[in-house]
């Protein structure tokens, strides 16, 4: 019986959600300030999209596993909570900065524009992540979605400039770049 | 595109090995001695507010005092304070250095 109910989708939907739930409870009780959100919703952001581009290299150098299977039946449901707090970073940043001028004056730091160039990126897949738009763009709709592959480089520029420090960025950016290589080097077709 | 993304992700970390120093988050360090002998951050937040700063944050970081606020200006940065003598050693603005103080 709880197998079922976990496997239904919107028991997954919920565990997405939920990181967002217990960041949000120091913000709603005031212990932290918008500026405090910027790393929690971004890191979690670029988590749950390298989480969705590992899916299938590990399953071209792995081969079917039943959770791998599991996992890649909700990919695009991965896909969405990269881009729900991806829209939940921005928020906040909108929120601590407080006002155009501030936001202007240092839009062009390579730190800042390949945040909002990746987000840029993540709107049209946010937006085409659902059965009409699959239906719709048939075999566009997987080229379309791999402009994942920009925004997740975008990301990492993002990440590594805003933090001033690699660590982080790298921990998780580093198993990416070896499984999406490894993948390109092993060309399994499974 | 499927050779292109390690490539191009891997270029970017190479880059960024080369170019971003390696003392991590602290712009600046000071030189400051036992802690028993700092003014408190609440003194360095009244000292400023008093000079037309708006502090949202601070917090220690190498030995100095670290403030996220607003400048009398109007500028939104990160500023580094000596945590003896409360003088202004470093301001920055994402991108963009707005005042460093000889020697730091």
């Amino acid at each position: 019986m709880l197998r079922i109910i976990l496997n239904k989708k919107p028991a997954f939907w919920a565990l997405l959600c939920l990181p967002a739930v217990l960041m949000m409870r120091p913000y709603v009780f005031g212990d932290l300030i918008a500026m405090d959100m910027l790393h929690p919703t971004g890191e979690w952001s670029a988590r749950f999209m390298i989480a969705a581009m590992v899916l299938s290299p590990l399953l071209s150098l792995i081969g079917p596993r039943p959770w791998l299977s599991w996992l890649i039946q909700r990919r695009r449901a991965l896909g969405v909570a990269a881009f729900g707090y991806a829209v939940l970073h921005l928020v906040f940043y909108i929120i601590d900065m407080g006002n155009l001028d501030d936001i202007l004056a240092e839009f062009l730091a390579l730190g800042i524009w390949t945040g909002w160039a990746a987000m840029l990126l993540f709107v049209p897949l946010g937006l085409t992540s659902n059965d009409a738009s699959m239906r719709a763009l048939k075999a566009g709709w997987k080229r379309l979605q791999r402009l994942v592959y920009p925004a997740a480089v975008l990301v990492l520029v993002h990440w590594i400039f805003i933090h001033n420090n690699l660590g982080p960025a790298l921990v998780h950016f580093i198993p990416l770049v070896l499984l999406v290589a490894a993948r390109y080097f092993r060309p399994i077709r499974v | 595109m499927r050779l292109w993304t390690p490539l191009s992700l891997a270029a970017v970390a190479a880059i960024a090995f080369a170019s971003v120093p390696a003392s991590a988050t602290g712009a600046i360090t000071c030189k400051s001695g036992p802690v028993s002998g700092w003014k408190s951050q609440k003194a360095l937040t009244d000292k400023l507010t008093k000079d037309g700063w708006t502090v949202r944050k601070s917090k220690v970081d190498g030995g100095c005092y670290e403030v996220y606020g607003t400048t009398p200006e109007g500028d939104r940065v990160e500023a580094y304070f000596h945590p003896v003598t409360l003088e202004k050693l470093y301001v920055n603005r994402r991108g963009e250095v707005l005042f460093r103080k000889a020697g730091y």
